[in-house]
């Protein structure tokens, strides 16, 4: 098991405990240990505590963001005190950092879309040189009067729901970026993982009996690269 | 597969309900290049002088150009042309959004309807499918009640909708087309066209394929005109402000319509303007199909009485319309009178012309309070101004007066007041005073729908650098706005430029003002699109052929040069003290007409194109024609 180390990095609204950035307690097997005259705040730590078994504990679940996620925020909206969790070795009392780094996603930031799909576009025509947005595998969902423009887009899952309801096994997780990858030729065209996927990021071409996901281009994510506004990212959530 | 064209037009015919789809040849795309061209191709054969705007026989072409869907950064524009019921002469509006783009997806660079649908209908294309449907349910519908009815109707979220207001069904000369809510073809009465052929919106989906032929050389071009964009040094402000950033950088200059162009300078133009906007309401940043330069903005009023008022917009025209142009000092209401525009279906440079007339009327007393039906018209009475926007749409009383355009208006109110209309050939102008920028004064003065500073955008009279005005136009004050030297060039220059904005259908923030395409770069980069042989000498003159063939179709109507005029206070009144740089200066027309006619090698005293210039475009049957018609 790992020691922890909870470091106050951050502190994104007012605080008025208060904690101070660099405050920090440790935690060595059963024990929570804060250095003498400090205090921990215990609505923080009541949102930390869930994960700190976790932390302590070498995981080996596949696609398993705990590992590599090391910032969490207090539960109080106009705090925001932003923790980070240091994996510790109990031995030299020196810091253990994650020994494979796990592979970026695309996050997306709503509030920023400007609704413009170019996106789509330049989905649809990198991988399939066409400018109609029909072949996207991501897509933006818009409300003009609210002014809503929601990207849609695979999310990785770590226990991805498509993967599974696949009857033949033509979905499989690309081993060095994460992303799912369809195998056209075992595919069958039944349309199962469209509709397992909770999110609704599959685009099922019905002309080609085809399933389109997210491949995250080899890590040459042309949407990312395009947006404007930073409203979608190539990077992994967690502050890893 | 589609590449760039889709080589095909649509014509629906409403009064006999049919349908036809029409080839449209490599060389007659090369020689009109779309959008703006061929509308204007079709126009000038389709619809002669004898046609009147509002009847069946005239016609509304709606066009995309090669670049629209495509990755193209602003690629998004589609042009709306007709015989224009506001001015008798070209009717032509452009706006981008999400229509242009759908309409290519499903098939087509044109869409031509003619005659007249029996009964209120609304016009469905699904790729192939088109039906002609009952708008019963729609009529007097608002703008965005409309669209959302259809998309509903529908049952697609992505189906794009064109559509008119109740202005326009209640025969506002000035209504626009309008598409995702705000993205309006506003100019020109449009929106009437529509309203007189019984049409109140037309819905599009398509999901055709639409590629480029030499998919690598297009993508690197792509990237580096986006790359060339990103590092342009007005990327940030028009991201962050757009054209709302020229509310103070106009009023600075002491050329921002103020009160009717009774001044160029606001004092509480910080009070209305765009960085206002930007630190007060803006949510976030908005924009069209495939754009990168997100100029447009989703704003919400958090406070006051317009509380809970949001909305994407508004642009530059809008904003100054209902602030400084009728004097009116609160960014919400003038927030609020666009709004109103928007969901009626109005264009805002017309209402806030035909109010702000009627407000200097009302000032200079020819305009009695009984007249104006009992309304209080002082500069920036907003409550005013909100009554007269309703009135307009409804065509009540005094409303029912300035629903027909400035120039109408006061040819019913007071014949002496004609000179006080601010419009050109019918068309009323934008919210800059010409005297302080003499390039887009002339501009106003020659553009082809009548007063619009869309048809030139001469941005390079604002440089201020004498060797470039040397260089570029043989002329170093060509540089400068108060200089009314090589502004003839200028024009001429600048109108061919946006005539290939238009006619690729891109936008010209970036074609026109951010200048970040050559002629060579736009014949490379259709080439890679079309396959088509276009070169750069021959895209030039494709430019300047479509230039010609509009002022060969407002010729036919009867323009000449004592119509290419602009209103008399621009011509006389000096700008007052306050405005600064350009305090004192008026416009010198008649020296800068004669430089443009002849850099168009048009007759100088006439403005009608000469004989050898239509040939040398291979216009000939043009001059033929005009021997027949007594013209020449």
């Amino acid at each position: 098991m790992y020691d922890l180390k909870v470091v106050v990095e951050e502190i994104e609204g007012f605080c008025d405990m208060p904690m101070e950035i660099g405050d920090y307690f440790e935690v060595k097997g059963g024990k929570l240990i804060i250095p003498e005259g400090k205090h921990m705040c215990i609505w923080a730590l009541q949102s930390l505590m869930t994960i700190i078994p976790a932390k302590q504990r070498e995981l080996a679940e596949e696609n398993d963001w705990i590992p590599y996620t090391k910032r969490l925020t207090c539960p109080d909206p106009e705090g925001r005190v932003i923790f980070r969790i240091d994996r510790m070795d109990p031995v030299t009392g020196k810091k253990v950092e994650a020994t494979e780094k796990r592979p970026p996603r695309i996050l997306v930031d709503e509030d920023k879309c400007t609704g413009c799909r170019s996106c789509e576009t330049v989905c649809s025509f990198e991988n399939n040189g066409i400018f109609t947005p029909v072949y996207s595998r991501i897509k933006v969902e818009k409300d003009e009067e609210e002014g809503k423009d929601i990207p849609n887009i695979c999310r990785q899952c770590g226990d991805a729901p498509c993967v599974k309801a696949c009857p033949v096994g033509a979905l499989i997780r690309d081993e060095k970026t994460n992303a799912i990858i369809v195998d056209q030729k075992k595919c069958i065209g039944c349309k199962k993982c469209t509709e397992a996927c909770p999110f609704d990021a599959i685009n099922f071409i019905e002309k080609r009996e085809a399933p389109l996901i997210c491949d995250l281009c080899e890590g040459e994510v042309e949407c990312v690269n395009i947006c404007p506004t930073e409203a979608l990212r190539f990077e992994n959530g967690g502050g890893n | 597969m589609n590449y760039g064209y889709c080589q095909q037009a649509l014509r629906i015919n409403l009064s006999e309900g049919s349908v036809k789809k029409e080839n449209s040849s490599e060389d007659f795309l090369k020689d009109y290049l779309g959008g703006r061209g061929l509308n204007i191709r079709r126009l000038y054969d389709e619809v002669p002088p004898e046609v009147d705007p509002l009847s069946e026989d005239n016609k509304i072409f709606i066009a995309v150009g090669p670049l629209t869907g495509t990755l193209f950064p602003g690629g998004a524009r589609v042009n709306f042309t007709a015989k224009s019921p506001q001015t008798g002469i070209l009717g032509d509006s452009n706006t981008g959004g999400f229509f242009g783009p759908e309409l290519k997806f499903a098939g087509y660079d044109q869409l031509i309807i003619e005659g007249k649908a029996d009964e209120l209908s609304y016009i469905y294309i699904n790729n192939d499918q088109v039906e002609i449907r009952s708008a019963d349910d729609l009529q007097g519908k608002d703008v965005f009640k409309t669209q959302k009815m259809i998309e509903k109707e529908i049952g697609d979220s992505r189906v794009q909708v064109a559509c008119i207001g109740p202005a326009a069904e209640n025969g506002v000369k000035y209504s626009g087309i309008f598409c995702n809510k705000v993205r309006a073809a506003a100019r020109t009465g449009m929106g009437l066209v529509l309203a007189s052929k019984n049409i109140k919106a037309i819905a599009i989906r398509g999901t055709k394929d639409l590629g480029a032929i030499d998919t690598e050389k297009f993508k690197k071009m792509i990237k580096e005109f986006d790359k060339k964009i990103r590092e342009h040094q007005e990327y940030e402000t028009r991201v962050r402000l757009g054209t709302t950033q020229l509310v103070s950088s106009l009023n600075e200059k002491g050329c921002l319509a103020t009160r009717h162009f009774q001044t160029g300078y606001f004092p509480d133009a910080d009070k209305v303007s765009g960085e206002y906007l930007e630190k007060k309401y803006k949510k976030k940043e908005k924009a069209c199909f495939s754009c990168t330069i997100p100029c447009s903005r989703f704003f919400e009023i958090d406070e006051g009485k317009h509380k809970g008022l949001k909305s994407e917009g508004p642009e530059f025209e809008g904003l100054a319309g209902f602030s400084s142009r009728v004097g009116v000092n609160s960014i919400e209401d003038s927030l609020k009178a666009v709004d109103m525009c928007n969901r009626y279906g109005m264009d805002v440079i017309s209402t806030s012309e035909c109010i702000s007339l009627a407000m200097e009327l009302y000032e200079l007393g020819i305009l009695k309070k009984e007249d104006a039906d009992g309304l209080d018209l002082s500069w920036g009475n907003s409550e005013a101004v909100f009554t007269l926007i309703e009135k307009i749409k409804n065509r009540e009383g005094l409303g029912g007066i300035l629903a027909d355009g400035s120039l109408a208006a006061t040819e019913k109110i007071a014949k002496e007041a004609k000179n006080l209309a601010m419009q050109v050939k019918g068309l009323e102008i934008f919210q800059a005073d010409p005297r302080g920028i003499k390039g887009y004064a002339l501009g106003l003065a020659v553009a082809t729908r009548g007063g619009d500073h869309l048809r030139s955008e001469p941005w390079f009279e604002f440089t201020e650098n004498a060797e470039e005005g040397e260089k570029r136009f043989g002329v170093p004050e060509s540089a400068f706005r108060l200089e009314y030297k090589g502004k003839g060039k200028v024009v001429k220059f600048y109108e061919e430029r946006c005539v290939l904005a238009d006619s690729m259908e891109v936008c010209k923030n970036t074609l026109v003002n951010m200048e970040i395409m050559s002629f060579k770069e736009a014949a490379s980069l259709l080439k890679a699109l079309t396959g088509f042989d276009f070169n750069e000498k021959e895209m030039k003159k494709s430019a300047e052929r479509i230039m010609n063939l509009e002022r060969a179709y407002i010729v036919r109507e009867g323009i000449r040069r004592e119509d290419d005029v602009l209103p008399e206070r621009f011509l006389k009144e000096g700008l007052p003290e306050e405005c600064g740089e350009s305090a004192g200066s008026v416009v010198e027309l008649e020296p800068m007409l004669d430089e443009y006619y002849n850099a168009r090698d048009w007759y100088i005293e006439t403005g009608i194109p000469k004989e050898n210039k239509l040939n040398e475009l291979g216009l000939e049957e043009i001059v033929k024609e005009f021997r027949k018609r007594e013209i020449y």
